[in-house]
């Protein structure tokens, strides 16, 4: 049995993403006004009340991969003082163009469709804005420690959340404490907040034990993959926006272009892919790398230079995919409880809204010290209560219209824009989890692989050197086959390993060894996107937190 | 045993480079940081020699705000204090200004010890240490891989060329280069980062080290700064074995000209 610490703080929140920044700081401006109110008029202080945030990355941003258009409304209430601060926000949009590419052509639609109308809306780097909004945080009175992700989360006897462990350091390969070991502490607090982003991974433990998805929807995912161009100078005009969609992706598979202009010539360019594709050869990546080959993009790459990449995956699963994001000291937020409205692809100012909603329950929870399920529900009261819920609400039956495919999707879409979501089939229950899409391959030959020119397309490998990713070599694989078997005895034959195609840092591989095959795991290039987590057909892979401080490092994406 | 260990920050190694406008270095803007590879051996060489011999351990960085994260991070792994020297004048300096700015430092808050990593990641000059020994008139010893003390001096494994090595007593105090690899570095704990946020990080500029510009001033100068440039070409001999020998032998001897 290791023996672990035990530090105490008041409230802790899981991942430092827009959702838990915003939350912590939210919380801190709430406390530090009620006890100068308190101070003023001799009431009841909250005293000194410790907010944490703890991290996977090496520092706060380097697992931020999210080329965005963003709402900057949280922004705004959170820091009304923002620009002065140097909020690093790109530009104000300025061109908008939504088009649909054929094989070689692009036709560009005549009128910008009012969802994806991003008018008043900013170009950002949320890399870069949380690299900025991390260190306000701190300077405010939150602790934030990068390089420590949670491992387990803690329960008591009734299965109320009262922590996270964080991860061990110092395993060996063999899983054998190297000299210099240090085991994970045991942080205990009042109420845990997961922020984990995108399927976190303690968050996925605690929906099943706790059943918090029980009557709601499968989550359904989207992959994107990314690269940030240097283009030459004056080329790129910032706050420039474009979307497409049709070429490359066939029909049966969801997804679109982005294309955004940032500051000092960077390009921001990139495809969206459904998790719920039939094909088990779709390959987000080089998916990518065809988008990028198609005439007009080609033209507009032309003269530049490829210099970060990054991917992700986005929760597309809207208000019925939401599990019960409250319960006896905890709360959900962010992309973790699916606040992103799917329609419009964003999820930013969602997930900031969703921490500081957190916050408010939480401080109240404070003030009542009670920390149970029935003073929590005060968060889900208040995002029922907001914009939120109506956004959100608004689009619950969207990404459902795509199942049958993109033109059917695109048309009772439309009509559910009209009719104020419900469309023509009522609210979309019946759903699928994205990877029982998947069908088999039934003797089709593998695809031909990429053949990249290594100036407008890339190699996976040489696409994740651009994205800086390090983990310790001498640690044990943080991405779990729980049944190897399956993958040469089942999968090869019914799926044609699937992960060699969707993973797009190519982790995966299969390996002859002495006349036998077996799945080869090269988890050091892994960029904690979740992708294999969420489209593995038979649900076996299991991704846990590598060692504190692995992973990607981003920047500008 | 009093101990100062000199940190330099560093661009991360897996960092894209880009090179700047004027051609003379990188570009800074986009970069992310760490400790110099082989300082975090130093760091960890004193936190070992302290906890044998007790003491102190003083982190030592130099450069602008942005490198009080690396004396956190010292603070943090169980440095006691940390001494932070910035000033605009520190800008732009050259392996004797970084070294003279690093002894005044050292001089003045004292020592038995002073450890630098062996060179820097980034310049690589492998020259701050040593001109700092010669400025203060103290012995130093370089790629230092053991510190054992020995009396009231100390016992040093120094790395030569081959796989020999060599081992030196000196008298302190003293100034060693600490070669990378030679210990297992520590991980900062959760308690380790709070506990550091009380610690001492004293700041010291140029006035109150007493430097002047004179001695500040670059000695030396980058002029440009480039990629390697691809000189390597590969051909591949169609052929035969022997008609592909033959064709090679022939290119060898007329294009490569080997012989």
């Amino acid at each position: 049995m290791i023996e672990r610490e035990s530090l105490e703080v008041d409230v802790l929140f899981v991942g430092a993403g827009p959702a838990s920044l915003a939350g912590a700081l939210k919380l801190r401006q709430l406390i530090n006004a009620h006890n100068e109110q308190s101070e003023k008029t001799g009431g009841k202080s909250l005293g000194e009340i410790s907010i944490c945030v703890i991290e996977k990355g090496r520092e706060v941003g380097a697992h931020m991969c999210s080329g965005a258009v963003m709402d900057i409304r949280v922004l705004k209430e959170l820091l009304p003082n923002y620009e002065e601060l140097g909020a690093p926000l790109e530009s104000e949009v300025t061109e908008e163009d939504v088009s649909y590419l054929t094989e070689t052509g692009k036709i560009k639609s005549p009128i910008i469709p009012p969802p994806l109308n991003n008018h008043g809306k900013y170009v950002v780097s949320l890399n870069k804005l949380i690299r900025w909004l991390g260190p306000i945080v701190e300077a405010a009175g939150v602790d934030i420690y990068p390089e420590f992700p949670g491992a387990a989360v803690l329960y008591d006897d009734n299965n109320q959340v009262i922590g996270v462990q964080t991860g061990d350091k110092g395993i060996g390969k063999d899983g054998e404490p190297r000299d210099n070991f240090e085991p994970g502490a045991n942080l205990l607090a009042k109420v845990t907040v997961f922020g984990e982003g995108p399927r976190g991974s303690l968050t996925k433990k605690l929906v099943e034990k706790l059943k918090l998805d029980q009557g709601r929807n499968p989550q359904v995912y989207s992959t994107g993959v990314k690269e940030i161009w240097e283009m030459p100078k004056g080329r790129v005009k910032p706050g420039f926006v474009m979307h497409s969609l049709g070429y490359p992706l066939p029909n049966d598979t969801y997804g679109g272009s982005f294309i955004y202009g940032m500051q000092n010539d960077l390009l921001d360019v990139g495809l969206v892919v459904g998790l719920d594709y039939r094909n088990p050869h779709t390959d987000p990546h080089k998916l990518f790398q065809q988008f990028k080959s198609h005439p007009h993009i080609a033209k507009m790459l032309e003269g530049g230079k490829m210099l970060y990449y990054g991917a992700k995956t986005v929760p597309m699963g809207g208000y019925f995919a939401q599990p019960k994001y409250y319960g006896d000291g905890f709360c959900i937020i962010g992309d973790s409880a699916s606040f992103l409205n799917s329609q419009k692809l964003k999820g930013i100012h969602l997930a900031m809204q969703s921490g500081v909603y957190a916050a408010q329950a939480i401080f109240e929870a404070l003030l009542a010290d009670k920390y149970d399920d029935a003073q929590l529900k005060r968060y889900y009261d208040l995002v029922e209560g907001s914009y939120i819920k109506k956004e959100l609400y608004e689009v619950r039956n969207f990404h459902q219209a795509f199942e049958k495919g993109r033109i059917w999707g695109l048309i009772e879409s439309g009509l559910q824009y009209i009719t104020g979501g419900a469309g023509v089939r009522g609210d979309l229950r019946d759903v699928k989890a994205g990877h029982e899409h998947m069908q088999k391959i039934n003797g089709a030959p593998d695809p031909a692989p990429l053949q990249a020119d290594k100036k407008l397309t890339f190699d996976k490998l040489t696409d994740v050197y651009h994205a800086s990713v390090e983990h310790s070599e001498d640690q044990p694989s943080h991405l779990k086959i729980l049944d190897p078997n399956i993958c040469i005895e089942r999968c090869t034959k019914e799926y044609g390993n699937p992960c060699q195609h969707f993973c797009p840092a190519a982790v995966y591989e299969v390996e002859e060894v002495n006349g036998g095959r077996r799945p080869k795991v090269n988890f050091s290039n892994c960029v904690h996107c979740k992708t294999c987590d969420i489209m593995d057909p038979y649900q076996i892979i299991d991704w846990v937190t590598p060692e504190g401080g692995g992973g990607p490092n981003y920047i500008n994406t | 045993m009093k101990i100062i260990v000199c940190l330099k920050q560093v661009p991360k190694n897996d960092s894209i480079l880009r090179i700047n406008d004027a051609a003379t270095w990188i570009q800074d803007r986009d970069l992310t940081y760490e400790i110099n590879e082989s300082d975090a051996y130093a760091l960890e060489a004193a936190l070992q020699l302290k906890e044998k011999n007790g003491g102190e351990v003083v982190a030592l960085s130099l450069g602008p705000a942005r490198v009080q994260s690396v004396i956190k991070e010292a603070l943090a792994r169980g440095a006691d204090r940390g001494l932070h020297l910035e000033d605009a004048a520190f800008d732009n300096l050259d392996a004797f200004g970084a070294a003279a700015t690093i002894a005044a430092a050292a001089k003045s808050d004292g020592f038995d010890l002073l450890l630098t990593g062996l060179q820097s990641d980034d310049h690589g000059y492998a020259q701050t240490g040593v001109i700092a020994a010669e400025l203060l008139g103290l012995p130093h010893a370089t790629i230092v891989m053991d510190l054992q003390t020995e009396g009231s001096g100390i016992k040093v494994k120094r790395e030569l060329e081959a796989g020999f090595f060599q081992w030196v007593t000196l008298p302190l105090p003293g100034v060693f280069t600490i070669q990378s690899g030679i210990n297992t570095l520590r991980y900062a704990t959760l308690k380790g980062i709070m506990a550091a946020k009380k610690k001492e990080i004293k700041k010291l500029d140029a006035a109150a080290l007493g430097l002047d510009a004179a001695t500040l001033a670059p000695k030396q100068q980058i002029k440009r700064v480039y990629f390697p440039q691809k000189s390597k070409q590969t051909q591949m001999i169609e052929g035969t074995g022997a008609a592909a020998a033959a064709t090679l032998v022939e290119k060898l001897k007329n294009e490569a000209r080997v012989f």
